[in-house]
C-alpha cells in the first residue's frame, strides 16, 4: 500500500508535468504566430519610411535647382537619366493570371516573376527603347530587376504585380519587339499572364531617383587598357 | 483516501515544475508530444477505471503509462519515418478509449451513490 501511494504520486507527477510542457509549448506557438503577424506591419512601416525618404530627396533636387551650383548641363543630365523625359513610346501592363490554378500544378507558373520583367526589358532595348522606367522607377545602367518573393525590387524599391513598364522610342517597332510570333508576349499568353501594349503619343517617365555609388570606380586615361 | 492526496499532491507538484522548468521543445515535436500527453491520460483514466472497479493492479498500471507514452511516441516517429502518418490513429485510438474510460467512470460511481 505504502509503494502504491509514492507510484501514484510519481505518475501524477509526470502527467502533470507533460500537460503544463504542452501547454507552455503551444503558447509558444501562438506567440509565434503573433510575431509573424508583426512582420507584416514592420514591411508597412519600411514603406512609409521609403516614401519619406523619397521625398526628402525630391527637396534635395529642388534646393539644388534653386541654388546657384554649378549644374552639368541639361543634355548631360538627361543622358544619365536625372531629368523627367516625355515622348512617344508605349506603356506595357503586365497582370499576374486570371486563370484558375488546377489541383497539382505549380502556382509558380501562373505568376510574374523577375525574369518575365527582364525579358520583357530586354525586349525594349533590342528595340530601341531610349528611356524605361518599371511602376515609375527609371532603369538606368546599373539597376536591378530581381525576385524578392511574391515582389519584384527595381533599384532597391520593392514592387508587386501588376508592373507597367514605360517605354519611350518609336511606339511600332517597340510594339513589335514585344509581340513578334514566339516572342515575349507569345509565351507569356501560355500561362495567362495579361499583357496589355499601349502604342502612345506622349509618354512621361520621371528621372531617378536613387544615388550613383562610385566607390570602386577611377577614370583611366589609358582607354580600354590598364 | 490517503492515495487521492498523493495523486492531487503529485499533480500540482508537476504542473509548478513543469511550470518553472525553462525547458522549450521545439514545435517540430508537437505530434509526439500531444501523443505522449493523450496516451498518459489514458493510462490515467483507466488506471482510475480499474481502481473504482476494484482491479487495479499497481504493476500493471505502472508498466501501462509508460509503455502507452514510450510505445506510442515510438510509433508515431516510425509511422513519420516510413510515411505512414499515424499520429491521428494514435490520436483517435487513445482519445476513444479516454471517453469510454470517462464513460465508465461516471457510471460506476452513479451505481454506487444511487
Amino acid at each position: 500500500m505504502k509503494h502504491e501511494r509514492w507510484a501514484i504520486g510519481l505518475v501524477s507527477f509526470i502527467l502533470g508535468f507533460m500537460v503544463v510542457t504542452q501547454y507552455k509549448m503551444t503558447q509558444d506557438n501562438i506567440e509565434e504566430n503573433i510575431r509573424l503577424q508583426r512582420t507584416g506591419d514592420l514591411v508597412a512601416q519600411l514603406k512609409d519610411a521609403e516614401q519619406e525618404k523619397d521625398a526628402l530627396l525630391k527637396q534635395i533636387d529642388q534646393l539644388r535647382a534653386n541654388g546657384n551650383g554649378s549644374e552639368p548641363d541639361e543634355s548631360l543630365r538627361r543622358k544619365a537619366a536625372l531629368t523627367n523625359v516625355k515622348g512617344p513610346g508605349v506603356t506595357v501592363l503586365i497582370e499576374d493570371s486570371s486563370k484558375p490554378i488546377q489541383s497539382g500544378e505549380n502556382p509558380n507558373l501562373y505568376v510574374i516573376h523577375d525574369e518575365d520583367i527582364l525579358r520583357i526589358v530586354n525586349e525594349l532595348r533590342a528595340g530601341g527603347a531610349e528611356a524605361l522606367a518599371i511602376n515609375d522607377q527609371r532603369l538606368i545602367g546599373t539597376s536591378e530587376i530581381r525576385c524578392s518573393g511574391p515582389t519584384i525590387t527595381v533599384n532597391g524599391k520593392v514592387y508587386g504585380a501588376p508592373f507597367t513598364v514605360k517605354a519611350i522610342g518609336d511606339p511600332k517597332t517597340l510594339n513589335s519587339a514585344l509581340t513578334m510570333r514566339g516572342g515575349i508576349v507569345d509565351s507569356l499568353k501560355h500561362w495567362g499572364i495579361k499583357v496589355t501594349i499601349k502604342e502612345e503619343q506622349s509618354v512621361a517617365i520621371p528621372a531617378f531617383t536613387g544615388s550613383y555609388r562610385e566607390e570602386h570606380l577611377q577614370s583611366n586615361e589609358l582607354g580600354g587598357k590598364e | 483516501m490517503n492515495i487521492y492526496i498523493f495523486a492531487i499532491v503529485g499533480l500540482i507538484l508537476g504542473v509548478v515544475v513543469g511550470w518553472l522548468t525553462p525547458l522549450h521543445i521545439p514545435a517540430s515535436y508537437a505530434n509526439y508530444t500531444s501523443v505522449a500527453v493523450l496516451a498518459a491520460l489514458d493510462a490515467v483514466f483507466g488506471g482510475s477505471r480499474a481502481a473504482l472497479e476494484r482491479v487495479f493492479d499497481l504493476s500493471n498500471f505502472i508498466t501501462g503509462f509508460f509503455s502507452n507514452v514510450i510505445l506510442a511516441v515510438v510509433l508515431v516517429y516510425v509511422g513519420d519515418l516510413i510515411g505512414i502518418n499515424l499520429y491521428y490513429v494514435a490520436l483517435i485510438g487513445f482519445g476513444l478509449r479516454v471517453f469510454i474510460n470517462l464513460a465508465a467512470i461516471r457510471k460506476n460511481i452513479m451505481t454506487k451513490r444511487f
